[in-house]
């Protein structure tokens, strides 16, 4: 019966929506180190971990106020709760007890509640010996007044800080990834402390004025020596005491300076990947951002026009110069291989890159990043760029939504300039918006006052602009002609008058670029204005 | 017909000759690397291998005769330069049109004399950006303008006692007489600098001055025919 509840309960918590939504709002708050929740929580403890401290060491010194009780008080409650709730979170007591049920059912056995109790008590106590959950319990401990030894586990609140932020983790790394280096260290220090230790006492203790009167003064004497602390209250007064000192000094110069060397090499080692890690934490607060595969000439000129209209991007390049150059311009950059799944996912093309540029000046590396990109993001825009004629087809079954090829381009420009070129300057101009004028699409969205007009109802000579035509995908204007198959939609060049507009059409204008803004208010304007009656 | 020399055979000089229309240019592949000509003169272009560093060979193939234009199109930024200077010193009228590697060089070439700079990466570029930020409008030009459908840019210069003379800008309407939408004007007397049609409606047309039209090239040439035509009127 009662084994029953028990699988009845946990059933009735998997399916409940509002135990799940809490549990995972629990886990942003408290553990998800990429919640932004998590953030402001591990603020908040660190204040009331400095506060609480404060409040503990005057009431060493003075006499305990009623406030100061109360406060505490708030503070145990909160540890005691975050002990609870995290315990709470790191396992999924229910999923062990329906697993269990589950499995028995399967085999036809009965279900016993006991197996299931033992799987959920080792989670449980897996979570209470982890380190910080014993700091936790330590960190409550000082409150309890009437045992006055506890005060000592203050220390441990102030432990319980490192909870909260990632340095004692990375210094940690750091150490950890020079364990050999500092192992072999170590026991070279042991024995030379030993040994240091040893022919001190041996030389100071039979001495009548000497200072050491035990192997612990020794040992206490050697270690300020060996760190170069020297407090100079136990001093060598022997002949072979100070030759003990000179040999110890020496060598522990040599010491210090090997460990000092250690860590610089682990800290400047672990600064480049930390580095590297903080560029994609900064992008994980970017929306819509381009990704430049290839930093050469083109991804330069990219780089300043995006950077000019503050359109965020970054870039990854294997050049280490490249790379380099892109940090002296203050961009954001990664030197990495962008053909690695890895570095894509980490700079987030699953997530919020709108377009991936592939530049290299590699055409093979530029076919492997388009796939790489392709496969991780179905629906992201890819710009590649092929260097030879015969990899355009390649880089579009790679997945390229457009290819260019820069040669070709420039080469055309070349052609055309020798036929006309005044037209070629002009047009040339307002594609590359170096000139006031400009061309751009106007969207006639679907409650647009603009939708069913005529073409010649439009305000375009006020405005000084001129229309060169509609994009529209829509068949109802098959029948006009001047059309041109452009991708899935079509062009309608000088189209007549009595052309109708549908929604989903664009105009393709051409004028100075407050003149289009301009238009586009007005639009916009008309269409609130209609709404209001309605 | 116009004689057209190019000094250096590479990807982009290829692109480049091939779109030239064979009927009005008549094309001259140079190269001081025997093996770029020949491959030239697989992919059937007129070749000639020389020195470009010495006049007296320039001179030889036409520069300062009858070479209208002149593409340094070599890959090195020096090259041109040099190629450029000598040209330029051998014909003060010759349109010279050169590509540059690297951005600080474009000054150079200028001053060394050079008509048209092309930077090939910077257009790249400009093209990548314009793809990201105006796609339609990118796309459309893509397939029609630069692409295989028939719809072109062309420039039209008025003649001496064309009936447009003293036409305002404004009453045109070559959108609905011949299909063509007018970009703007350039005037000989206001500078080289072509002005938008929107901006010019009330002015009127002299002869000389130079319209820049967009539209199928039936409707271009149908155009052209009526503005030399001297008895055509409105």
């Amino acid at each position: 019966m009662l084994s029953k509840l028990i699988v009845y309960a946990a059933y009735y918590l998997k399916s409940s929506a509002t135990y799940i939504r809490s549990k995972r709002m629990l886990t942003n708050l408290l553990v998800n180190p990429d919640s932004p929740q998590k953030k402001y929580f591990d603020a908040t403890m660190i204040g009331l971990i400095v506060l609480s401290i404060f409040f503990l060491l005057y009431h060493v010194e003075h006499q305990a106020s009623t406030m100061g009780g109360y406060f505490e008080q708030l503070i145990l409650l909160i540890f005691i709760l975050e002990y609870l709730l995290r315990g709470w979170i790191h396992s999924d007591s229910y999923k062990i007890i329906v697993e269990e049920y589950e499995k028995a059912l399967y085999l036809n056995l009965a279900f016993k509640p006991l197996l299931a109790a033992r799987r959920i008590l080792s989670k449980e106590l897996e979570y209470m010996t982890s380190a910080f959950a014993i700091i936790d319990v330590l960190a409550i401990l000082p409150s309890y007044r009437p045992l006055g030894i506890l005060q000592v586990f203050i220390i441990f609140r102030l432990f319980k800080l490192f909870r909260y932020s990632n340095s004692t983790k990375l210094f940690a790394d750091v150490l950890a990834s020079k364990r050999f280096e500092l192992t072999t260290l170590l026991i070279f220090t042991c024995f030379l402390t030993f040994i240091a230790s040893v022919s001190i006492y041996m030389f100071e203790f039979p001495a009548a004025d000497g200072d050491i009167k035990s192997l612990f003064d020794a040992f206490y004497w050697t270690i300020v020596t060996l760190a170069t602390v020297g407090y100079g209250d136990i001093v060598p007064h022997t002949i072979g005491g100070r030759w003990v000192a000179v040999i110890l000094i020496l060598t522990s110069i040599g010491v210090l300076s090997f460990f000092t060397s250690i860590l610089i090499a682990a800290f400047s080692e672990k600064m480049l990947s930390l580095r590297e890690t903080r560029i994609y934490a900064e992008l994980k607060g970017y929306q819509n951002f381009i990704l430049i595969c290839g930093f050469g000439r083109v991804g330069q000129e990219i780089a300043h026009h995006l950077s000019r209209e503050q359109q965020q991007f970054v870039i990854i390049d294997r050049t280490q110069a490249h790379v380099e150059l892109a940090k002296r311009l203050g961009y954001l950059a990664i030197h990495a291989d962008a053909s690695k799944n890895e570095v894509l996912l980490n700079a987030g093309i699953a997530r919020s890159v709108s377009a991936v540029l592939c530049i290299t000046g590699d055409d093979v590396v530029n076919v492997y990043v388009t796939l790489t990109s392709r496969h991780l993001n179905k629906d992201v825009r890819i710009i590649s760029r092929a260097n030879r004629h015969d990899n355009v087809n390649k880089l579009y079954q790679a997945g390229a939504d457009h290819v260019i090829r820069p040669f070709e381009v420039a080469g055309m420009l070349a052609a055309e300039f020798v036929g006309q070129p005044v037209a070629f300057e002009a047009i040339s101009g307002i594609l590359q918006n170096q000139t006031e004028v400009t061309m751009e699409s106007v969207l006639i969205s679907e409650h647009s006052p603009l939708d069913n007009q005529r073409i010649d109802q439009l305000v375009l000579k006020a405005n000084k602009l001129t229309l060169l035509g509609v994009i529209s995908d829509n068949p109802i204007h098959h029948k006009h002609k001047n059309k041109f198959q452009v991708k899935q939609q079509h062009f309608y060049f000088n189209p007549e008058g009595k052309f109708v507009l549908r929604h989903g059409d664009m105009l393709v204008l051409l004028g100075r670029k407050y003149g289009i803004d301009h238009f586009r208010d007005q639009v916009e304007q008309q269409r609130l204005l209609q709404r209001k009656p309605a | 017909m116009k004689k057209i020399a190019v000094f250096g055979y590479n990807r982009l000089s290829f692109e480049a000759v091939s779109r030239l229309d064979p009927e009005h240019h008549q094309v001259l592949v140079i190269d001081h690397n025997p093996v770029q000509t020949a491959l030239a003169a697989e992919n059937g272009f007129a070749t000639a291998t020389l020195d470009f560093r010495s006049d007296e060979e320039l001179r030889s193939i036409g520069i300062g005769r009858d070479i209208d234009i002149l593409f340094c199109f070599f890959d090195d930024d020096f090259e041109n330069v040099f190629l450029t200077l000598s040209a330029r010193a051998l014909d003060k009228d010759l349109i010279i049109i050169a590509i540059v590697d690297s951005p600080e060089s474009a000054g150079k070439l200028l001053a060394a004399g050079a008509n048209k700079i092309i930077d090939p990466y910077e257009i790249c570029a400009r093209k990548i950006h314009d793809i990201l930020k105006r796609p339609h409008i990118s796309d459309v030009f893509d397939h029609t303008v630069f692409g295989r459908h028939d719809l072109h840019l062309a420039e039209i210069v008025i003649p001496e006692n064309s009936y447009l003379e003293n036409t305002e800008v404004g009453k045109l309407e070559l959108g609905t007489q011949y299909n063509l939408i007018l970009i703007g004007i350039v005037n000989k007397q206001l500078g080289q600098q072509l002005r938008f049609v929107a901006d010019e409606s009330d002015r009127r047309l002299c002869a000389g001055d130079i319209l820049v039209i967009l539209g199928p090239s039936r409707e271009i040439r149908a155009f052209k025919n009526d503005v030399e035509n001297e008895f055509c009127s409105l």
